[in-house]
């Protein structure tokens, strides 16, 4: 080990650190509002586009990321439709974190028995009423270990970003590998550079279960 | 947060940070000896599978090219089966390092950097850099390139390495792989692309609409097969079946076998080296 290498190395693992949270971050939001979208047209039954959010949920779910990648940013400019590589990343990592949000949201609201909502709605309480507060409260909690794993599983799946050419923390360690040959100084460097993007999320994800358990039935 | 989250946490990073640099795991002897190899019965070769017309697959799934011409003949020479393992420009230092294949056959342009981290035998091609570009708009130059420009180029390359060091000014778009960098570059992704010269050449014949606005960029370098640092048995044994091969007139037959379609006969006293003796690149290279 080096450490002159390291550090040498240190300011473009931070640039990609950088890159990696950006579009990281874009797509888990991204994924939240489409995940939420297609819960709430699952919920209130909307025909056709209910059965769309079917179509979609089992496209993205069973076709990986890599696939989806390659065909938004090498088959889509064939027909025209240019995406750049970033938004591309987001895009991509969105519609597949939608996906896998609108399920766990699905399974926190299945979570819910029936006669939580009769209850609420024979005590007088609107429909509305009764899905802001009886039931959305305990479906986030039930969903929380769900969120937080697609969070985490989002970010991490960054690292095939390398096939649409954007810089991100594993393609970093691969080009300067190719380049230098400091096999060793790199995948530390690697490692450290996710581990450091990471645990905070993992550390914030089970303190933020903990305190959304109080909304927990029976509890 | 708890205490003992905190610990863990930190427990992981120093965890993590040790695995990967443990000397112990890199610590064994990575390469297989000439008798071992024969022995085995098999040779793992690293070639690359879509670089044509070097190391490609062919429609019927076989490994084809200028490079792999040469490895079928190793392996007959040899006497054992080859297992051909495809790579990547980018971890050709690695499968040799880690024990992966035995050599790279894989149009591996010997360099200073990479002889530090490999063993290369005698050479069998010469090779400069080039960059191609549409032909509506030509980049002759370096100074053609725009400030907000984007060349393409593939990670692991000597392209690479050439324009961090002496251009750090140029916007680079890095690919893993050479099926990638040319879609990305027919999808109009980046202004040029900077490769083997051997490549762009190759590109710009087979695709209509390309001229090598730049030739020959940087020194004039060599290709030649490599094994991992140390392994003197099987150096030793390519190096003098290289020098045997030349007797034969061996590469010129190569050449005309897998690129005469491609480069027409211009080319061939240009590109083939044989016997090892790289001639008129080391005066050039001055």
């Amino acid at each position: 080990m080096d450490i002159e290498v390291i550090r040498s190395y240190i300011p473009l693992y931070r640039d990609a650190l950088l890159l990696t949270l950006r579009i990281g971050w874009q797509g888990v939001l991204w994924a939240f509002v489409i995940g939420l979208v297609c819960t709430l047209i699952r919920q209130l039954r909307i025909p056709v586009l209910r059965q769309l959010v079917t179509v979609y949920v089992e496209l993205f779910r069973n076709t990986p990321l890599l696939v989806q990648l390659f065909f938004m940013y090498f088959a889509l400019p064939k027909i025209g439709i240019r995406i750049s590589a970033e938004v591309c990343g987001s895009l991509g990592l969105g519609l597949l974190g939608g996906a896998y949000m609108a399920e766990t949201f699905r399974s926190g609201l299945d979570n819910i028995a029936p006669i939580q909502e009769e209850s609420a709605l024979s005590l007088g309480m609107s429909y509305l009423q009764a899905f802001r507060y009886v039931i959305l409260p305990q479906a986030v909690t039930a969903s929380m270990p769900g969120i937080v794993a697609n969070v985490i599983f989002l970010l991490k799946e960054t690292s095939v970003f390398s096939v649409i050419s954007l810089m991100d923390l594993m393609f970093t360690a691969k080009d300067l590998i190719g380049m230098y040959a400091k096999t060793i100084e790199c995948l530390t460097l690697l490692v450290v550079f996710y581990l450091i993007m990471l645990l905070p999320v993992s550390l914030l994800g089970s303190l933020l279960e903990r305190r959304m358990r109080r909304a927990e039935f029976g509890n | 947060m708890r205490k003992n989250q905190i610990v863990a946490a930190v427990t992981a990073i120093t965890l993590g940070a040790a695995l990967a640099s443990s000397p112990a795991a890199f610590a064994d002897e990575a390469f297989r000896t000439l008798d071992e190899i024969k022995e085995s019965g098999t040779i793992n070769i690293g070639v690359f599978s879509d670089k044509s017309p070097f190391g490609y697959v062919d429609e019927n799934g076989d490994y084809q090219g200028y490079d792999v011409y040469l490895a079928e003949r190793l392996g007959e020479d040899l006497g054992v089966d080859i297992n051909y393992v495809s790579t990547e420009a980018a971890n050709r230092i690695e499968y040799l390092q880690t024990g992966k294949v035995d050599i790279i056959l894989a149009n591996f342009t010997v360099t200073e950097e990479r002889a530090e981290e490999v063993d290369f035998a005698l050479p069998y091609m010469n090779v400069a850099l080039g960059v191609v570009s549409p032909e509506d708009a030509v980049i002759e130059s370096l100074d053609d390139i725009g400030e907000d420009d984007q060349v393409i180029v593939i990670s692991g390359t000597t392209a690479e390495t050439y324009l961090v060091k002496n251009n750090p000014e140029i916007k680079l778009q890095k690919y893993d792989a050479y099926a990638e960098a040319k879609t990305a570059f027919e999808n109009g992704n980046g202004v040029a692309w900077a490769n083997d010269n051997t490549e762009v050449i190759a590109f710009s014949i087979e695709n209509e609409g390309y001229v090598v606005g730049i030739p020959s960029l940087g020194s004039a370098d060599t290709i030649a097969p490599a094994v991992t640092k140390g392994n003197e048995t099987l150096l030793n044994w390519i190096n003098d079946e290289i020098v045997a091969l030349g007797e034969e007139n061996f590469f010129h037959a190569d050449y005309e076998a897998t690129l005469l379609d491609t480069y027409g006969a211009d080319y061939e006293d240009t590109l083939v080296i044989e016997g090892g003796v790289a001639a008129g690149a080391e005066t050039e290279a001055e």
